[in-house]
């Protein structure tokens, strides 16, 4: 299609009244042509104001309260090689190592870097810490994972050494109780072969019990939606 | 820690900056665009969809897209403002085109003109700005557009129901929006100092 056939369709484009067939041919020639790119961005800006041209109404505060649910970060997971993993509970001396093995993975690139020192410093300072405590959680799954925690510092991390695939369009989720009322803490995916630690920071006084439920990925759920496969009393 | 660009002045900042925030992870900055959009938003997807679940369905993927997708914005190819609202509107007429899939029986009733979608469509335009500039259009102009934004038609699906050659949309639509252009124009400028 030429420039000036598709030149045409540009105000159909800005308003989405192409079908999908014709709005990827559009999208195509857009990526080549300058001339195209800034008349859609001229006539989007058009097509922006008959939006205000629609009943004003205020959406519903619980929308609002889910769609920020949604895309409460994640806390990055951090994998480290199996082996220091075994000596985690250990010696003071073997954090060191692991820290330097930290390998941070996360959906931000651009954030990485950022919040793989913030991880570390969290996981060195709990680790580190003489008040730090350890609990393991059982439950209905085969699992090896264990949550140490830091009440005087409200600090914790999830440990996890060896869990499932949850399938994939789902996620674990971890969720502090405090009475009746779940907070969740995270999503996380374990990595295969590989020990995952999931950090926290919370006021940990503030909670009785620790559990991990499966929810749907890949930003994991405002409220548990099944009961955890995975818990334990802190 | 979340916070990687702290937007302590987020009231003021502007739309791109806080689309570029919350392209790295900022949700202080996805919170302010939340609540300056969010309206918009809702409104649009509920004067095109009209049923409360599938609205609020939109809202939250486009919301959702503006957390992961930020960072695909160019400020080269529009307003952060545009590029939210198209969002909204590219997902509205996705699901009022599956909307009207499922309802084929309304959609009939609809395409045989026995209820008055244009006339219904033009009279509920509620921005006295929009309205007056849409007003100013020629009347074939105005349903095309009409049709299109607000209905969610395919330019192929409003010349059927006109009966008019596809071509003819084309340029209706088109004379149409560089009308609108110049009408709205002045007052875009006004409103983004
Ligand atoms: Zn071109």
């Amino acid at each position: 299609m030429t420039h000036g056939e598709l030149k045409e369709d540009i105000a159909a484009y800005a308003l989405d009244a192409l079908a999908p067939e014709e709005a990827r041919k559009v999208e195509a020639h857009l990526r080549a042509c300058e001339e195209c790119r800034s008349e859609v961005a001229a006539l989007r800006e058009v097509a922006g104001e008959l939006a205000s041209g629609a009943p004003m109404v205020e959406p519903p505060s619980a929308l609002r309260a889910r769609v920020l649910a949604a895309v409460r970060p994640t806390p990055p997971a951090v994998t480290l090689p199996r082996a220091w993993a075994v000596s985690l509970a250990g010696a003071a001396a073997a954090v060191l190592l692991i820290l330097a093995g930290l390998t941070v993975s996360l959906q931000r690139e651009r954030a990485a870097l950022h919040a793989r020192l913030a991880a570390q410093g969290q996981v060195l300072a709990l680790l580190a810490s003489p008040t730090a405590k350890t609990a393991s959680l059982t439950g209905t799954v085969p699992a090896g994972v264990r949550f140490v925690y830091d009440p005087d510092r409200r600090r914790a991390a999830l440990v996890v050494t060896d869990l499932r695939d949850p399938g994939r369009e789902f996620v674990y989720q971890l969720w502090l109780i405090a009475g009746q009322q779940p907070e969740s803490a995270g999503v996380f995916r374990p990595v295969p072969g590989q020990p995952i630690i999931v950090p926290v920071a919370a006021d940990l006084a503030r909670y009785q019990v620790v559990a991990i439920t499966v929810e749907r990925g890949p930003h994991g759920v405002p409220r548990p939606t099944a009961t955890p496969i995975l818990l334990a009393k802190i | 820690m979340r916070g990687l660009l702290s937007l302590r002045h987020s009231g003021s900042a502007t739309d791109e900056a806080l689309l570029a925030a919350a392209a790295q992870g900022d949700v202080r900055a996805f919170e302010a665009l939340y609540d300056r959009y969010s309206r918009a938003v809702y409104s649009l997807a509920l004067r095109m969809l009209r049923d409360a679940k599938a609205v609020e369905e939109v809202t939250q993927e486009v919301f959702l897209s503006v957390w992961r997708g930020g960072r695909d914005y160019d400020p080269r190819r529009g307003s952060a403002r545009s590029w939210i609202l198209a969002l909204a509107h590219h997902k509205s007429v996705d699901a009022v085109r599956h909307q009207r899939l499922r309802a084929a029986d309304r959609l009939s009733e609809e395409m045989t003109g026995e209820t008055d979608v244009v006339g219904e469509a033009i009279r509920s335009v509620e921005g006295a700005r929009v309205r007056e500039a849409l007003a100013a259009l020629s009347e074939v102009q105005r349903e095309a557009i009409t049709l299109a934004y607000y209905q969610g038609y395919t330019q192929q699906e409003i010349a059927d129901r006109l009966g008019l050659p596809l071509g003819t949309v084309k340029t209706r639509m088109r004379d149409g929006m560089l009308r609108l252009r110049i009408l709205l124009g002045r007052s875009m400028q006004g409103e983004q100092t």
